[in-house]
């Protein structure tokens, strides 16, 4: 608020000096009018004026007027203008205009002088330019120096000049003329002045409310811009450290105030820590969490109000009064950060200034939290998930790992007896054994399915080494392991190459050729005898492009959105060959996705699918 | 060729047991340690012709380190004598991890790999190859 007076005030006073430049420059006219009518009258219409004082005030009139020049100059030179020295300015030329205007006077005729209407510019002048009081005592001024040299050139004491009646008149002896014209000339003094000062007064006072309307609109405008500005800013990001931290940024810089902190409620509902701060001192950010119990202040926050701390010092809720003041905080604006469940927190604004805070700074921090909440959610909810998956995947290694060390042995023990070395197994103990060994075979595929899914997505776990691979050479060496099975089956499967070999893709040697396996593996279970099953590879700006098709029973279309999800399996896949993990299209979507690719799948039941896989390039290898 | 001994380094009594059956039927003198250390131990005494030794026992690296102390370049290493003896190491490492694990001279000096589930005559095929290996 006192910032926006101060920029009125300069507005003023800039005014200010804008006319009193002006009056300079007009007074050059004003000098030189004098000498030039001077001049006219005596030597073209032979009035009986007394030339030489009129001259010479006219000169007085250019000197003074060019001292003045000078100083103006001066002044307006400086970086800022003294306005005192300005308003001082300003009294002596008015008054050294009115010396001058008496003299004009006296020497054109006293109170015969048609230049006595002169006045009547230096009132609206002096109303312009000062305050009304000042312009009523110029008034008085006036009529003081205009009645005494009336009153002495009436007494005798002055001489009289008489330019425009014949020189014999006494009209400036008659009583009853010099009351009239006094009469007249000082009530038309301060009905101008009144009439002058009023008018320039309401003039003011609509002009600083134009002033302060558009300074509000401008400060409206700027924050509504923030506004929208923030929320773009911070919802361009899920992390929640960011979000805080642009917050707590945003709102200081717009507010204009020394600092801004976000504080989050703990788990237990009870505390509220610092978790973004802009602007404070780290011993300040350290001072403590704030104890709700302890902290009336608080508690009403977290009801839904804004509240204000008009003065820090006397202020007795304040559980840190002591460390704010010691950090040189002596106002603050608390507002709510509230989610969907309930309250999350609270944004501060610190201000250096006692009562800093005003109405349209609450509605702001307000609007700010409301819009920062839902970030703030947004970010948290984003947190939780990344945490459970993590989570997840952290114990789906672990529990796999447990899973696969008994099944393997179970396996390893039930090989050693299928094998005779246990001794000799009758038809049909070894069938028994056989079924057993066959559903432990399942089962261990099973984990290590699993296994390759939780250690794809966990982060932490044993990270496959990337390098520069050959995808051709990986295909081919896939497609060449299907060719028995495919020819015991009477399948056709080929091979096309790309145009140009090699073919560099980044990637996982062995996770490429588990995608590639599990697809042509596919291809060839689910295709009947008879069909064919092709492999075609391309180039194209920067991608290759391996296209898996084949003529085999196809998937049914309200399958095609789940085909890569874990555990699912197509009915008629599920019909035609009884065991598989569901988990084979889901590690290879998660590989392609890791090495920067995509898969996409089209099919037609009973006429054959076509799985898509398309991989970035590595840069080329030197020729 | 039988009556060679074989000595496995193994904490999984099971494992043991399912290995212990097609070697013995086969012919060869088995002996078991249930640790690395006690392994190491025990090689002085029984002299085995080959070892088989698990990667993971109660560290995940007890196998390596196994592998690393008998093979030890030291000149005055008291592991010595067995430095030529054959080791096959034992993995369950394939679902998770693509380390591709190689027999290597310094880091990792073994004569070969077997995945579990052991299968028993892939078992029989790689000891009765690297006792020839060694025998020659």
């Amino acid at each position: 608020m006192d910032d926006s007076q101060g920029a009125h005030r300069g507005l003023v006073d800039q005014e200010l000096v804008s006319i009193v430049a002006r009056f300079v420059n007009i007074r050059w006219l004003a000098g030189l009018g004098l000498l030039g009518a001077t001049w006219l009258a005596t030597a073209v219409f032979t009035l009986a004026l007394p030339e030489t004082p009129l001259y010479v005030i006219g000169a007085a009139i250019l000197a003074y007027n060019a001292a003045f020049h000078f100083i103006l100059r001066r002044i307006l030179r400086t970086k800022s203008p003294n306005i005192v020295w300005l308003h001082r300015l300003t009294q002596i030329q008015i008054g050294l205009d009115w010396l001058a205007m008496t003299a004009i006077i006296h020497f054109s005729g006293g109170v015969e002088s048609p230049a006595l209407f002169y006045f009547f510019f230096h009132i609206i002048i002096s109303a312009i330019l000062l305050s009304p009081r000042a312009t009523f005592s110029y008034a008085a001024g006036a009529t003081l120096l205009v009645g005494a040299t009336v009153l002495l050139e009436y007494v005798g004491w002055l001489p009289h000049f008489s330019p425009l009646v014949d020189a014999a008149s006494d009209l400036h002896l008659r009583p009853i003329f010099v009351s009239g014209v006094m009469l007249f000339f000082v009530s038309a003094m301060f009905v101008s002045a009144y009439l002058a000062s009023n008018i320039n007064s309401r003039l003011r006072r609509r002009e600083r409310e134009v002033f302060e309307l558009s300074e509000n609109l401008q400060r409206a405008y700027s924050r509504l811009q923030t506004l929208y500005d923030s929320a773009q800013a911070i919802n361009s990001t899920l992390e929640l450290e960011q979000v805080l931290d642009r917050i707590v940024r945003r709102t200081a810089d717009t507010m204009n105030v020394r600092a801004c902190s976000i504080r989050l409620l703990d788990e237990t509902g009870t505390r509220m820590r610092v978790a973004a701060v802009y602007g404070l001192s780290d011993a300040y950010v350290r001072k403590g969490d704030l104890v709700i119990d302890q902290n009336p202040l608080v508690r009403e926050v977290l009801g839904g109000k804004v509240v204000a701390v008009v003065d820090v010092r006397t202020n007795k809720r304040l559980q840190y009064r002591a460390q704010a003041l010691t950090e040189g905080i002596y106002s603050m604006l608390s507002a709510p950060l509230r989610g969907k469940k309930g309250p999350l927190g609270l944004i501060r604004a610190y201000s250096t200034e006692l009562n800093h805070f005003t109405e349209a700074d609450a509605s702001f921090l307000a609007a700010m939290a409301s819009e920062g909440s839902i970030a703030i959610e947004n970010a948290m909810a984003y947190r939780a998930l990344g945490q459970l998956d993590e989570m997840k995947s952290k114990f789906v290694l672990m529990v796999t790992h447990e899973l696969r060390s008994p099944i393997s042995v179970i396996r390893s023990l039930l090989r050693t007896m299928t094998g005779g070395y246990a001794g000799i197994l009758s038809d049909g103990q070894k069938d028994l054994v056989k079924r057993a060994l066959h559903r432990a075979d399942f089962l261990q595929a099973l984990i290590d399915d699993l296994l390759d899914l939780a250690a794809g997505k966990n982060e932490l776990g044993l990270k496959e080494e990337r390098a520069e691979v050959r995808l051709d050479e990986i295909v081919r060496q896939v497609v060449e392991r299907f060719e028995m099975a495919a020819r015991e089956n009477h399948i056709e499967l080929e091979y096309r190459a790309p145009e140009r070999v090699p073919v560099p893709v980044c990637a996982g040697m062995e996770g490429l050729d588990r995608v590639f396996n599990n697809l042509v593996s596919n291809a060839v279970k689910y295709t009947p005898g008879g069909g064919r099953v092709s492999i075609t590879m391309s180039l194209e700006a920067g991608w290759a492009r391996v296209i898996i098709t084949d003529t085999g029973i196809g998937i049914p279309e309200e399958s095609l959105d789940h085909l890569f999800e874990e555990f699912y399996r197509a009915p008629n896949a599920k019909a035609q060959v009884k065991e598989g993990t569901g988990l084979g299209l889901a590690i290879t979507k998660d590989l392609v996705t890791r090495y920067g690719g995509q898969i996409s799948v089209q099919s037609a039941v009973g006429q054959g699918t076509t799985f898509t896989v398309t991989l970035p390039l590595a840069a080329e290898p030197p020729a | 060729m039988a009556n060679e001994k074989i000595l496995i380094i193994d904490d999984d009594d099971d494992l043991v047991h399912a290995l212990r059956l097609p070697l013995e039927a086969a012919g060869y003198k088995v002996s078991r340690a249930a640790s690395g250390n006690e392994g190491l131990q025990f090689i002085k005494d029984f002299k085995p012709d080959l070892v088989i030794l698990d990667v993971m026992m109660d560290t995940t690296t007890e196998g390596f380190h196994v592998s690393l102390t008998l093979r030890s370049p030291e000149p005055h290493s008291e592991y010595k004598e067995f430095s030529k003896v054959p080791i096959l190491m034992l993995t369950s490492i394939h679902a998770t991890t693509t380390l591709r694990f190689g027999p290597d001279k310094d880091y990792l000096p073994v004569d070969a790999f077997m995945e579990k589930p052991i299968e028993p005559a892939e078992l029989l095929k790689k000891v009765r190859e690297h006792l020839a290996k060694k025998q020659a």
